[in-house]
């Protein structure tokens, strides 16, 4: 089974977690913009970490709750789910 | 003090979220009429405790008045809080506050107890899931300085900020440290509080309070200085002003309402009312005198109204020993017994009213309540017409702050 975080799945996260509203589709073109700009803070991607964490029943590493940016963040999430899968 | 003459603190915007209105005008026009809206407790959860009438906030719609994000990682309480100070930047003029001098504007509240039911739900998760189930706004949204942070947050506000937990009393102590900010320069400050205490958690809180009356009807529930008086009855909501340096305000056109003229605080000792007496007669003496100030002056007193014997007497007893004669002449009254005790918000609702029986010449009705059993002028049944050029406002706490603020009615500024 190849377990993968989409852009659209982080957008549904962004919502829960902090209330950001973000179409998936501008996620997907703005994945190199820092979070802070798509109006999720550091706690907010905090959350949604956890929220991670608890869906597959695994921690992330400390770094996920570091990244700037979706694409650097969906990276290392699945990069981590699968080398793990 | 840079500027040759002192500079006066201004009020020039007032917001009101209450369980009787939401908006000043609407808060105002109850209160004139001495409209009592404490009624049954219907938050969920809350119908096995003990404590059955509170002021609700019942038609508040926070999706249609907050952006989601704020709905998601605030409490109620800052709900309140935010929309408050919305209402009370448009009544300045100063529209959402978008100011191209954010350093200009600070923001200073009070609060008593801070996000109650954004905490339960969390912690509900804590002991029914797990730790790693805990949102991360847990710890902010229920601290109590919360609605400073997000109301700086929301409208980009830089200036002084400041969060005053001083219980009850420190409704007043916010706005008089938003008038001393303004003195010391800076343009204006978004100033009050608003409280959210009638979750299932927050209520449990409450009731180890003696003074929490308990009585099943709403219009026998509270009402202090009779001899029926069994406790208080508490509420949520609350009021936000926008205090302002007086001559900016008249520098960029916008009405001086009314001027905070003095302040005095002073503790006395968790629920030893007996002692209340000396400590408010002493801070209605140092408000008195900040606001160069004559008790003679004092056109109506919004009392604290605590609701408990003892705290009734000695409030009246205050009143009579900082005004002397002047005390059992002067009229008095209690609004807040129409809607119930907003903790911190008590006192700055209380301000808003001021003000606005001072514009409208009219001092509001004491609802719910009759027969005196004190040597106080209390107004009571209906507002009485009255020319007001000056307020004093009593504050208590249950945990034994006393505050007096004195405002001055706009354009009356004596100094």
């Amino acid at each position: 089974m190849i377990i993968e975080v989409t852009v659209g799945e982080l957008a549904t996260l962004m919502k829960k977690a902090a209330g950001v509203t973000v179409d998936p589709m501008e996620l997907a073109k703005s994945s190199d913009s820092p979070f802070g700009t798509l109006g999720l803070d550091s706690l907010g991607l905090l959350g949604i970490v956890g929220e991670l964490e608890n869906q597959y029943s695994r921690p992330l590493p400390v770094d996920a709750e570091r990244c700037r940016t979706p694409r650097e963040f969906l990276d290392l999430v699945n990069t981590t789910l699968k080398t793990g899968a | 003090m840079s500027t040759e003459r002192p500079r006066g603190a201004a009020i020039t915007g007032i917001g009101v979220i209450a369980p009787n209105g939401l908006s000043a005008e609407a808060y105002w026009k109850s209160v004139r009429e001495g409209l009592g809206v404490i009624d049954r407790i219907t938050r969920e959860g809350c119908g096995h405790l003990p404590l059955r009438v509170a002021g609700e906030v019942r038609t508040f719609d926070a999706a249609a008045l907050i952006e989601e994000r704020f709905l998601v990682q605030t409490d109620r309480f800052s709900h309140f809080a935010m929309a408050a100070a919305a209402l009370a930047l448009e009544d300045a003029g100063l529209g959402k506050g978008d100011t191209a001098e954010p350093y200009s504007i600070g923001v200073v509240t009070a609060a008593g107890s801070g996000g109650g039911e954004f905490g339960q739900r969390e912690l509900q998760k804590l002991w029914g899931q797990g730790s790693r189930f805990v949102g991360p706004y847990q710890s902010i949204a229920w601290f109590y300085a919360a609605s400073t942070g997000q109301i700086s947050i929301r409208s980009g506000f830089k200036g002084p900020c400041g969060v005053v937990a001083s219980d009850e009393a420190g409704g007043l102590d916010s706005i008089a440290l938003a008038a001393r900010v303004v003195r010391r320069g800076t343009d204006a400050v978004v100033v009050g509080a608003a409280e959210a205490p009638l979750a299932p958690y927050s209520m449990v809180c409450q009731l180890g309070y003696p003074e929490l009356s308990t009585v099943e009807d709403p219009e026998r529930a509270y009402r202090p200085f009779t001899s029926d008086a069994c406790g208080f009855v508490p509420a949520e909501g609350g009021a936000i002003l926008v205090v302002e340096d007086e001559e900016h305000a008249r520098e960029r056109g916008t009405p001086v309402r009314a001027t905070v003229a003095g302040h005095g605080a002073t503790f006395t000792g968790a629920s030893r009312w007996d002692k209340s007496r000396e400590g408010l007669a002493q801070a209605i003496r140092v408000a008195l005198d900040e606001a160069g100030c004559a008790p003679e002056e004092i056109d109506v007193v919004f009392a604290d109204a605590f609701g408990v014997p003892e705290a009734d007497r000695a409030e009246a007893l205050a009143i009579a020993d900082a005004l002397g004669a002047h005390g059992t002449r002067v009229p008095v009254t209690a609004p807040k017994t129409g809607i119930g005790r907003s903790y911190c918000a008590a006192p700055v609702l209380d301000t808003a009213a001021a003000v606005l029986a001072m514009e409208h010449g009219q001092v509001p009705p004491t609802p719910n309540v009759f027969d005196i059993c004190h040597d106080l002028d209390l107004v009571t049944s209906k507002a009485r017409p009255a020319e007001l050029h000056t307020a004093l406002v009593l504050s208590r706490g249950l945990m034994g702050s006393n505050a007096a603020l004195v405002v001055r009615r706009g354009g009356d500024s004596a100094r």
